[in-house]
């Protein structure tokens, strides 16, 4: 909450400088911008709430960001402008320099002319942009990973596959959850394996638990928890062992979309919140709160790679280890001495709250980080 | 519904009880204006509603402020909470919370991080911008600028807050305790109790909803929300009426007046120094909420005259059975074996008019709900029932005592709520609800 409590306390002084302002009408500036000329000359009448209407005049989109010239941060961006229209930007201007950045689809970055807003007032922070350089490393450290987790999760649908083919379901149980956690650890959620993770990781919900399309681990978890025979769930083992194979075989030639390291930053949990917390992917085994866990480690792998980029930029970074620690101890609450976890299902209403409460928190904090760490064409290079 | 003044005939009462009943409502009237704070536009804005004046301007530029959104703030500091005087608006909606905060001081900064929230929704304002640090800080629902449209954000607190967590213990208030279960009640735990409540009323439905999911972001892991219902309140149907329940019937004619600094004292509020009562209650109000059903199809297929001897009034006028006048009072001594108003209908047990029964009158703020169809397709509509009081046995319970087994019970089945306690106001920029609770 330390850093929502900021948040509030800034809308409050906002809405008190609003309030103040004779009729509520704010000071505006157009600023016609195209492939050739970014901002013209432009003023700011001093510190304040400033909304600026930008009329892109060229004959092709781009970006509009607002930076401090002397080192690229950004105050507002527009991210993307079509031609011959006008979007607005609002601003709270404290002192310091402002220039409007163009950058144009095929034309050079384009940096405006520079208005300095004197004195020590406090206004909105700019944040240095996170370049595409800084990211390809990310991304390279991120596709390795996964390459070494998938070589186990292989090994791991391999054994799973032979106990049930071989009629040892017990062992199979075992096994399944052994494996299903290692995929979601991965931060397999929300599509980052496309098509493969239908296969893999697929729901019941569109074709039903009948459905010979349905397959991979909640259908292996379905027949195991069902009473399903070893000979009935053999092909489904072995077809999800060949699915993780196959995943695992194209992985190299896959790029993760540099964008997605951010994103994931909070996606990942918010499948969870959707899936997991609620029981919905609950196919019998009643392992939701450990498959919550392993997204848990999938989105530490992520924070862990991006901390470089994020400590200087997100001042609520703190509150997202915090926040995820949280959830980390409650969910280990109802990891019982024997190794079985506690169903949702069978979460006493306060305990439930305090975990949803928990993981609410965790995905509110993780979500600025998704457009923190977007990969941004910024006046410091690519 | 600016036309409706003209098109739809008034019934014609006998001109004392109008008379009377005129003069309480502008009271009335006047007192929802006080309480908004003085502004002459919301002063104006409530008068028409409990009153029966000839339309006047002000009520037509109420009702053009209630469709446009644009009903002015609700001053949010004071001595007590603004949600609670003023009749119910267009739009409600409480929600119940279960208390996640690890401990008094998380819990402190959720109740602080609640009042700076409600601050800043009540008055509006424009959303500080996030530039690239993030997703925007406002959901956008009311657009570029937070207008008030009327909001008040009403919070209270339950029993549980003040079991062993935050060490509240001795600071319980005196008549705090769980709701208590009614002959004739069907109540689901699912949607009872909590340890806080917001009731979060405007004129719209996209203001309730902004300022909901305002709240909810902000305070993500101090408190979960555990059950919740939307209410609305109609608009007095015939202009200068008492607005309808879904029974078809007028509701919350008989209330105390809100004008009445001292009928508030001694009904509502929670005076300081009241006996037993901690000192940080002074200035609030126990908060009662009761989730009712109505069988509404059952009810329709039951005459009118059968519906009005339930009830004890008039459907078409509100008017009491013995009286012409909405306001007018019923006169039970002049009818003690109940052959106008039975003895068991609704007002005379709710409110049976005598000295004895003068002090368990409540502060009635009632809305109607609706929410679809149950499990065989028969309409869930009914009431959400609030009051305000500062005793909730000596008050809500000798009441609802009262109402036990009244013929009515057929066609309604209460299946949810909470008793809570409406905290006292916060005073200023550096108060915070709960402040004196929580220090």
């Amino acid at each position: 909450m330390r850093t929502t409590r900021l948040l509030a306390g800034a809308a409050a002084l906002a809405a008190a400088m609003t309030a103040c302002g004779a009729g509520g009408g704010q000071p505006s500036n157009v600023i016609t911008v195209s492939s050739n000329a970014c901002g013209g000359s432009w003023h700011l009448a001093g510190p304040g709430w400033h909304t600026f209407e930008i009329s892109n005049q060229s004959t092709g989109g781009g970006e509009i960001d607002l930076i401090d010239p002397a080192d690229g941060a950004v105050y507002g961006e527009i991210e993307n402008i079509g031609p011959a229209t006008t979007a607005s930007m609002s601003l709270d201007v404290g002192s310091g320099k402002y220039a409007f950045l163009c950058l144009f689809e095929d034309f050079n970055p384009l940096t405006g002319p520079t208005v300095t807003v004197g004195g020590h007032a406090k206004g909105t922070p700019a944040i240095l942009p996170v370049t595409y350089n800084d990211v390809i490393p990310l991304a390279k450290k991120y596709q390795s990973y996964t390459e070494a987790g998938l070589q186990l999760l292989a090994r791991e649908t391999g054994t799973l596959a032979a106990d049930v083919r071989g009629g040892d379901l017990a062992a199979a149980k075992r096994y399944w959850l052994t494996a299903h956690l290692q995929y979601e650890s991965l931060g397999a959620a929300y599509d980052a394996f496309g098509t493969f993770d239908d296969e893999i990781d697929g729901r019941a919900d569109a074709v039903g638990v009948d459905s010979p399309k349905w397959t991979g681990f909640y259908r292996l978890e379905y027949g195991l928890w069902h009473g399903q025979s070893a000979k009935e769930l053999t092909p489904v083992a072995s077809t999800l062992n060949s699915d993780v194979r196959a995943l695992l075989a194209s992985w190299p030639a896959q790029q993760i979309p540099l964008i997605d390291i951010g994103l994931r930053a909070h996606e990942i949990l918010e499948n969870a919140l959707e899936f997991q917390l609620t029981g919905h992917d609950d196919y019998g085994s009643g392992t939701t709160l450990a498959t919550t866990m392993a997204n848990i480690t999938g989105t530490r792998v992520l924070l862990s790679l991006l901390h470089p980029l994020l400590a200087p930029r997100y001042p609520g970074l703190p509150a997202v280890y915090t926040s995820l620690d949280r959830l980390q101890a409650l969910l280990q609450q109802e990891h019982l001495p024997n190794g079985a976890w506690v169903p949702v299902a069978g979460l006493p209403a306060a305990v439930h709250a305090a975990i949803d409460a928990a993981c609410d928190q965790a995905v509110q904090e993780l979500a600025p980080i998704a457009s923190i760490a977007e990969p941004r064409n910024s006046i410091n290079g690519f | 519904m600016g036309s409706e003044p003209s098109e739809l005939p008034e019934p014609a009462p006998s001109p004392g009880p109008r008379r009377r009943s005129f003069l309480r409502g502008m009271a009335s009237g006047v007192a929802g204006g006080v309480v908004a704070g003085g502004v002459a536009g919301a002063a104006g804005g409530y008068a028409y509603r409990g009153s029966r004046p000839a339309p006047s301007a002000a009520a037509a530029a109420e009702d053009e402020a209630v469709v446009q959104g644009r009903l002015p703030a609700v001053p949010f500091h004071g001595r007590y909470q603004a949600g609670i005087l003023p009749p119910p608006q267009r739009v409600t909606a409480v929600v119940s919370f279960t208390a996640t905060a690890a401990d008094r001081a998380e819990l402190t900064e959720l109740f602080q991080t609640v009042t700076d929230r409600a601050r800043f929704l009540a008055a509006g304002g424009t959303p500080p911008p996030t530039g690239i640090g993030g997703p925007p800080s406002d959901s956008g629902v009311l657009g570029p600028t937070v207008v008030p449209d009327g909001l008040t954000v009403t919070f209270g607190v339950g029993s549980t807050l003040f079991d062993d967590r935050y060490g509240l213990g001795a600071r319980v208030p005196a008549h705090l305790a769980p709701m208590r279960s009614f002959p004739n009640d069907d109540l689901d735990p699912a949607q009872c109790g909590g340890d806080l409540v917001l009731q979060l009323s405007a004129g719209n439905t996209d203001t309730v909803l902004h300022a909901l999911r305002d709240i909810a972001k902000n305070t993500r892991g101090g408190m979960q929300a555990n059950w919740r219902i939307d209410g609305f309140s109609s608009p007095a149907r015939p202009a200068g009426t008492v607005p309808r329940n879904l029974l078809g019937f007028m509701d919350g004619i008989s209330n105390p007046s809100t004008a009445s600094a001292a009928q508030m004292d001694s009904l509502v509020w929670i005076q300081p120094g009241a006996a037993g009562e901690p000192s940080w209650t002074a200035g609030g109000s126990y908060f009662v909420v009761r989730l009712i059903r109505m069988f509404v199809e059952f009810w329709d297929r039951v005459d009118v005259f059968e519906q009005e001897t339930m009830i004890g009034r008039r459907r078409d006028t509100g008017f009491p059975l013995d009286a012409d006048g909405i306001y007018a009072t019923p006169d039970y001594t002049l009818d003690p074996t109940g052959d106008v108003i039975p003895l068991t209908a609704h007002i005379r047990l709710a409110n049976p008019r005598t000295p004895q029964t003068a002090a368990s009158r409540i502060l009635r703020r009632a809305y109607n709900y609706d929410r679809g169809l149950d499990q065989v397709g028969d309409l869930d509509m009914g009431l959400v029932f609030t009051c305000f009081q500062q005793d909730i046995r000596q008050q809500f319970e000798a009441v609802q005592t009262r109402l036990v087994n009244e013929p009515l019970v057929d066609y309604i089945s209460p299946f949810g709520g909470g008793y809570f306690l409406a905290l006292p106001g916060v005073a200023d920029a550096n108060d915070y609800f709960g402040r004196a609770l929580l220090a």
